[in-house]
């Protein structure tokens, strides 16, 4: 009988243990583990590249970028997130297999924190990127600058782009920018606006990349997607398409 | 034994804790009455105190002029005492180079002179000015305790002054902050331009026009004749040496800038290139230049856009 509880004692030891610390250290990983990827199986993996500059020298436009090439072909998505920001969500983006698993964009922080990327293979199994941004904060609870000058009105959704061929790699990368405010609702009666939905599209009306985006995302986006194309070969037969949570929708062909 | 112990640690804190923060500023005198008080080629720290930045005074024979007045009230308290200690001459006039908060915070302490710098200076002071001061107080710490944004009270439009047998001339330029006060003091040869030179320390980018604005106002700075360049950050330097390398980092960085944004390179894969070997041991060149990506970077890519 005793042995059996030593046992069990020693099951339940071995199982807690299984489960990866931190690398970071957040206060929050627990919590935010369980509301992005719930109980499923997980581990840190050093392979998922989350780039960010030491400090964010400017807190409403931090450049990000998500590298999960190393998994390219096993990816079902990728959730980007940060521990300690009032809204921890920043996007989630659904690769098609054809497309490099490599994407970026500038999002807004409110203070120091982990920031992940945690990727879904099609074995069930996360794949937890992570990368700690220093900051003096206060990028969420800002407002807009659109909020002070009447430009976005007037070009609520104007989208400019342009591809580049990928030097490193056979492929092209899509860069855009598109103007909106981008507003959290968490600066004083600005209510949020925000874009929720991007996808791109190819001529064969397949969803080549899909992305869902949250609040702190950066006003007037610039966001880039990797693919493996020929750049000569392509000549509009690309679509962006977007939404945002007021129902405007916008569409640019590349 | 435990209290001996007890003892021994309260008294290790006291003297690690009490120790009065304090900036021991020297000054050095680079010319005829000309005395240059040096900050350290670092970035903000608690170990600092701000102390980053170069003033300077000049001790005409008509009273004291004083270019810029430090980072904190501290600091314009101890480089108060310390012109006391080398002139009786009263303080005359005072300028505010720019609205950087190195350079001016420190003007409480002579809330009791006339402080000039240029209209435009005075406009971005006012509508910055405390949230400067508070990212001081993030950095810095308790060196700041008390310092409180004191704004010049005299729009500078003079463009020369004669005092005490010192012929000084006052030129506005805008690369640096957007508005730039640079002084020439023809009696002694002496270029006091400050941060629109930096010299053996990266240059910093938050409020610069364009890159291209800054080089060509250095262009004029190199024409001017003057044997001493005092930078608003590193050392004195004799000749025209510390602008020909402002001058080659300005160039190198647009150019940086410029072909990673038709590479179509992220903000993130610009941080992570590598300097040029030639800026590589600058004072705090890898920071200066991710933040500058951060300034910039925008610009460069958005003129790449079809």
């Amino acid at each position: 009988m005793v042995r059996l509880i030593f046992l069990t004692l020693l099951v339940a030891a071995s199982i807690v243990r299984a489960a990866d610390p931190d690398p970071l250290q957040s206060p929050m990983w627990d919590y935010t583990r369980e509301q992005f990827i719930g109980s499923a199986p997980y581990r840190f993996d050093e392979r998922i590249v989350v780039s960010l500059p030491a400090f964010a020298e400017n807190p409403t436009q931090v450049p990000l970028q998500i590298d999960a090439t190393v998994l390219a072909g096993d990816i079902e998505r990728i959730i980007v997130w940060a521990d300690l920001n009032p809204i921890q969500h920043i996007f989630t983006y659904f690769p098609h297999p054809d497309v490099i698993p490599k994407i970026s964009l500038r999002f807004k922080v409110q203070q120091g924190t982990a920031v992940r990327a945690a990727v879904l293979t099609q074995s069930g199994v996360w794949h937890v990127g992570s990368a700690y941004l220093d900051a003096a904060g206060g990028g969420c609870t800002t407002p807009s600058t659109g909020n002070a000058s009447p430009y976005w009105e007037s070009h609520l959704g104007e989208t400019r782009s342009r591809a580049f061929p990928l030097s490193s790699e056979e492929g092209i990368r899509f860069k855009f920018k598109v103007i909106h405010p981008m507003d959290t609702g968490l600066a004083d009666a600005i209510p949020e606006f925000y874009i929720q939905q991007v996808i791109l599209r190819n001529s064969r009306e397949e969803n080549l990349a899909r992305l869902e985006l949250s609040q702190p995302v950066a006003e007037n986006p610039v966001i880039s997607f990797d693919l493996k194309d020929d750049l000569s070969a392509r000549a509009g037969e690309y679509l962006l398409w977007m939404r945002d949570n007021n129902g405007n929708e916008f569409e640019k062909a590349l | 034994m435990k209290s001996y112990l007890a003892v021994f640690l309260m008294l290790l804190c006291e003297s690690l804790y009490s120790a009065p923060l304090q900036y021991n500023l020297t000054a050095h005198e680079i010319a005829l009455n000309t005395w240059v008080v040096e900050g350290k080629r670092e970035d903000f720290s608690r170990a600092n105190g701000g102390n980053i930045v170069n003033t300077a005074f000049i001790v005409t024979g008509e009273g004291v002029v004083l270019l810029d007045t430090g980072p904190s009230l501290k600091y314009g308290r101890e480089l108060r005492t310390l012109i006391g200690t080398i002139t009786d001459q009263p303080i005359q006039y005072i300028f505010n180079t720019h609205h950087h908060p190195d350079h001016f915070l420190g003007n409480q302490t002579f809330h009791d002179r006339p402080i000039y710098a240029l209209p435009k200076t005075g406009k971005l002071m006012a509508e910055h000015g405390s949230a400067f001061a508070e990212n001081m107080y993030r950095l810095v710490g308790d060196w700041m305790r008390s310092t409180e944004v004191h704004l010049p009270d005299q729009p500078l439009t003079l463009e020369r002054l004669d005092l005490g047998g010192h012929r000084l001339r006052f030129m506005s330029m805008t690369g640096h902050a957007g508005a730039d006060l640079v002084v020439l003091d023809e009696t002694t040869a002496v270029l006091f331009t400050a941060d629109m030179v930096f010299y053996q320390r990266a240059l910093t980018t938050p409020h610069t026009p364009d890159l291209k604005q800054w080089i060509t106002e250095l262009a004029h700075l190199e024409k001017l004749e003057f044997k001493w360049l005092v930078p608003g950050h590193g050392p004195v330097s004799e000749g025209t040496e510390a602008i020909v390398q402002m001058r080659d980092y300005l160039i190198w960085l647009d150019k940086r800038l410029r072909q990673a944004a038709e590479q179509g390179l992220t903000m993130n894969e610009v941080i992570q290139l590598p300097l040029d070997s030639r800026f590589v041991g600058l004072a705090v060149a890898r920071k200066e230049y991710i933040r500058s990506v951060a300034h910039l970077y925008e610009r460069y890519e958005n003129a790449m856009f079809e």
